[in-house]
């Protein structure tokens, strides 16, 4: 009875096992969304996520033995999927300057040519500010710097959304205006609760007074950051991990997402560390008339050294901010364990955050508290997320910092010049923990690629196997080491490695009549 | 039929399902895109609101009912106000109005009232205005009773012993008023003059002495007399940030005429000297601190000052190795040095060194006489801002621990009638 019992279990599996690569292998993007309409604003507790993420691990972390967690919500090539969460877009497609700089768009600037109108006072975040429409009708956000530090969290929040852009993800337009006190005027019954939980009606001395506390320009105008709007209906932030409950294209848990474990890198190279689930949104757009969520990064104003109200902690990006480890050490040391951060040096520019490349540690950043996605990221989400980030060419970063507007030459350049090295850190970092090889194609009936850390300068040990879709075994083709795509048909695999490091690529090929594809790759370290 | 092959049939049957269930997907999902669509399929058989828990849902309420800000707010301007009075009036709590929306928002008014569980109580009423020549002249006046029943009093001068402890009662009137002026923006200059009644008597704690007794040759204890008081302030401030200083200094002279308006024998003048210097190191996560406080009396030949005047020294603002009020003379010199580091964002932690005397002589301070404590502490922070601390103390005398809700050195009034160590 046991003896069959197992016979059967064996020949069901396999019947039932599913093939490695589907004819539709590798997906560009998602399949079309379904309709998420019931979905409803949920809101998030800084509070409770902090608790939460620094004294609890919630969501599915990598196992301290065994076999980690690899990324999902990505093709057979590594790669995420244009959708609701990312779209490829610099790194794959490279973008001009004129597009990178202008990032998720540049026509809808506030217009000047009527009032602005107030319509709320805005009670979030630790920078105030209002909700106005424009004379167009458009809707905003206007965000300020502190008064004793003009341009410190402006710029960042409109030059670091287009890096966000260029990275894949969906952000908002965000704008750097000028103007002067007769610009805004109050709209009816727009409710005003003050700091101490008082509610009333907002008046134009309101506006007068918060203007107190917003430094101008040199012709005397305020400055401001102007955030358009999104689209849709806000449905609240997203977590870093878990599921939203109610999004029936939400399938894949977050925290094993590789456009949020990649995510840590590119907050790592642009200093934000406030990125947390009270800096995302969820919103309800409408496309081809299907409703759903598509998930946004908002409120850049925190990065850059920026803490928006002045600049950050030296703290920030190295350490927690309560972390056991670090804090015991500090205890009992009685402060002669001086952290490396603590001594980094930072100009004397209040445009600037504290933001500096020369001690940044790529690898050990991390943001204010533990991120669950963050917390997952493996050496291949790093790679995917690190390959991106060297996309950027010097004369790319110099030209969107300009869109920060800042007024001191010496800031923009520094910003600029501080970025560039962190790229390269970021590179240096990411590109050695596996073999950073990319960009393969079968072309003229030979492997190529692109070597991502020593282009064209290295050689490569191949090797080719036939490979079974059914059952992913491969069987050496023992002639075939070199680049030249052996004959026959069916799949392929090619695992390339420098020597005999356990860093390889395997690269999965599917030849059908004449044509050669890449289907699959496989990065092991 | 038997158990086990029983058990073995419902196994088999079930493993039949399971593997039937697994084929029946494979054979729906032969592509990556049914793939994707039978989990879709899953979760949308699945879905429900995606609603906080209850914990996060509280957190969410306090905050966006700004119920935190409410608390400290009132109701219409009135909450509870929990501390604020001297050291040893135990738990203190109590009513307290506070308004800053009058007068167009240039005038601060508060008043309130607290008692303690050791029964002392405290009244006081303050207004201040600000706004005048382009806001850099403000003024304030206030007027405050109290009834202290048992304060510490070891007697006077610097050999005091920690055995001879006694307790008073103090019960004190003001009424101050001032006017000052920021001529640029760090400093702060100005004038005051306040009325101030007093009324000494017998401790109400009965664990001691009731200090008339033990000191009845203390000036101040058998008659007691009102004063009419003038004073003059400077104050140069250019810390980074005065509740929760990383960097710059403090500076801060009264010089203050005390008149007796009934018994012709404690006219005295008061020069109340404060430096406070934080030196920053490694990116202000370090910080040492150094403070120096001295008060100076002066007295005409046949004038003494009352002993409820006197400068004091011990305690957790100065000598922190020392019960609080150990000594008392007419002069007194204080000096701390701290150092500080960052344990994590919301602590640091601080080695201190405190050194100080008081004397019956002006200026006479040896330093092979001072009296000196060491010891730690805890800061704890919240938003750049230090909420409570923890010290420790030691001294030849002991140790003391004490737990404040300020930071250590914090701003000190500049128009008090009342004697140093009690405002």
């Amino acid at each position: 009875m046991s003896g069959l019992l197992i016979l059967l279990f064996v020949s069901l599996a396999a019947i039932a096992s599913p093939k490695r690569f589907y004819d539709d292998d590798p997906l560009p993007a998602e399949p079309s969304p379904r309709e998420a309409s019931k979905a409803v604003r949920r809101k998030v507790s800084d509070y409770y996520d902090f608790f939460q993420q620094t004294f609890a691990s919630p969501g599915q972390r990598q196992p301290k033995h065994g076999s980690p967690v690899p990324s999902q919500a990505i093709n057979t090539l590594g790669e995420p999927m244009d959708g609701a969460w990312y779209t490829r877009r610099h790194y794959y497609t490279p973008m001009s300057t004129e597009e990178l700089v202008r990032g998720p768009g540049n026509t809808n600037a506030p217009s000047t040519d009527g009032k602005w109108k107030v319509v709320k006072a805005k009670s979030e975040g630790v920078t105030p500010g209002f909700e106005f429409i424009d004379s167009q009708g458009r809707r905003y956000v206007l965000k300020f710097d502190p008064l004793q530090f003009p341009e410190i969290a402006t710029a960042p929040d409109v030059l670091v959304s287009k890096f966000f852009h260029a990275l894949g993800y969906h952000v908002p337009e965000n704008y750097i205006v000028h103007f002067n006190r007769d610009q805004l005027e109050v709209g009816p019954d727009v409710e005003l609760v003050d700091a101490k939980g008082r509610a009333r009606k907002m008046t134009s001395r309101d506006v007068t007074e918060l203007l107190l506390q917003v430094p101008r320009d040199k012709d005397r105008r305020y400055r401001g950051g102007a955030s358009l709007f999104l689209k849709g209906k806000p449905l609240g932030p997203f977590k870093y991990f878990g599921l939203r409950r109610d999004d029936p294209n939400d399938i894949v848990r977050h925290e094993h997402r590789r456009d949020l474990r990649g995510l840590s890198v590119f907050c790592a190279w642009l200093a934000h560390d406030d990125s947390r689930a009270i800096n995302s949104l969820d919103m309800l757009v409408d496309v081809g008339g299907v409703p759903h969520i598509r998930h946004y990064l908002i409120d850049f104003g925190s990065t850059l050294g920026s803490a928006s109200y002045g600049p950050n902690s030296p703290r920030s990006g190295f350490e927690y901010v309560f972390d056991w480890g670090p804090a015991a050490k500090q205890f009992f040391s009685f402060g002669l364990a001086v952290p490396d951060w603590a001594k980094a040096t930072y100009p004397d520019w209040r445009s600037a955050g504290r933001f500096e490349g020369d001690r940044f540690d790529a690898a050990g950043w991390v943001a204010e508290y533990p991120n669950p996605a963050f917390s997952n990221r493996l050496p291949d989400d790093a790679f995917w997320a690190a390959k991106q980030v060297m996309a950027f060419t010097d004369e790319h970063i110099r030209a969107m910092v300009k869109t920060g507007e800042y007024s001191d030459q010496r800031v923009e350049q520094y910003i600029a010049d501080v970025l560039i090295k962190r790229r390269d850190r970021i590179g240096r970092a990411f590109f050695s923990q596996i073999l950073p090889l990319d960009r393969f194609e079968a072309r003229d009936g030979r492997l190529v690629f692109a070597d991502l850390e020593v282009p064209g300068r290295r050689s490569y040990r191949y090797q080719w196997s036939a490979f079974n879709n059914e059952t992913e075994v491969n069987t050496a083709i023992p002639s075939a080491t070199s680049a030249a795509v052996p004959a026959g048909e069916g799949y392929l695999s090619c695992k390339i490695r420098l020597d005999d490091s356990k860093k390889a690529v395997t690269v999965y090929l599917r030849r059908q009549a004449d044509r050669v594809n890449i289907v699959g790759i496989d990065r092991s370290w | 039929m038997p158990a086990y092959k029983h058990r073995m049939t419902k196994l088999f049957l079930r493993a039949t399902l399971f593997a039937s269930t697994i084929a029946l997907i494979q054979a729906q999902t032969d592509s990556r895109t049914a793939e994707i669509e039978a989990a879709r399929d899953r979760k949308e058989s699945q879905l429900s609101p995606d609603t906080p828990n209850t914990w996060e849902q509280r957190l969410i309420y306090v905050k966006d009912a700004k119920v935190l800000e409410r608390l400290s707010a009132g109701i219409a301007g009135v909450r509870l106000k929990i501390g604020g009075m001297p050291t040893g009036s135990g738990f203190a709590i109590g009513p307290d109005w506070f308004r800053e929306d009058w007068g167009r928002g240039e005038m601060v008014l508060n008043a309130g009232a607290q008692g303690s569980t050791r029964m002392w109580h405290k009244e006081y009423a303050s207004v201040k205005a600000t706004g005048f020549a382009k806001n850099k002249l403000w003024w304030e006046a206030e007027a405050l009773h109290h009834d202290y029943n048992s304060l510490t009093y070891y007697g006077p001068g610097p050999d005091s012993e920690k055995s001879n402890r006694t307790n008073y009662r103090l019960e004190q009137t003001t009424v101050d008023t001032m006017l000052g002026g920021r001529p640029v923006p760090m400093v702060r200059l100005g004038g005051s003059a306040g009325y101030l009644r007093v009324n000494v008597g017998a401790g109400q704690d009965e664990r001691f002495a009731s200090s008339e007794k033990s000191f009845p040759a203390v000036p101040g204890f058998l008659r007691q007399t009102d004063f009419f008081r003038t004073g003059l302030f400077a104050q140069l401030d250019y810390r980074d940030n005065p509740i929760g200083t990383r960097a710059g200094g403090n500076y801060t002279l009264r010089y203050d005429y005390f008149h007796d308006q009934d018994l012709n024998l404690h006219d005295f003048r008061r020069l109340d000297l404060e430096l406070q210097q934080y030196i920053p190191l490694y990116n202000k996560r370090r910080v040492i601190v150094v403070r120096t406080r001295a008060i100076q009396s002066f007295t005409r030949p046949g004038q003494v000052v009352p002993f409820y005047q006197q400068a004091s020294l011990g305690g957790g603002n100065d000598l922190r190795g020392f019960r609080p009020y150990r000594f008392h003379d007419d002069n007194m010199l204080a000096m701390n040095a701290e150092y500080r580091w960052e344990v994590f964002s919301g602590l640091d932690m601080a080695l201190f060194f405190d050194a100080g005397r008081v004397s019956p002589r002006r200026w006479q301070f040896q330093f092979s006489q001072l009296e000196t404590a060491a010891g730690f502490g805890l800061r704890f922070n919240v938003r750049n801002a230090t909420f409570m601390r923890i010290d420790a103390g030691f001294s030849h005398e002991g140790f003391q621990v004490f737990v404040k809700f300020n930071g250590i050195f914090g701003d000190r009034s500049l128009h008090s009638s009342l004697a140093p160590h009690l405002f």
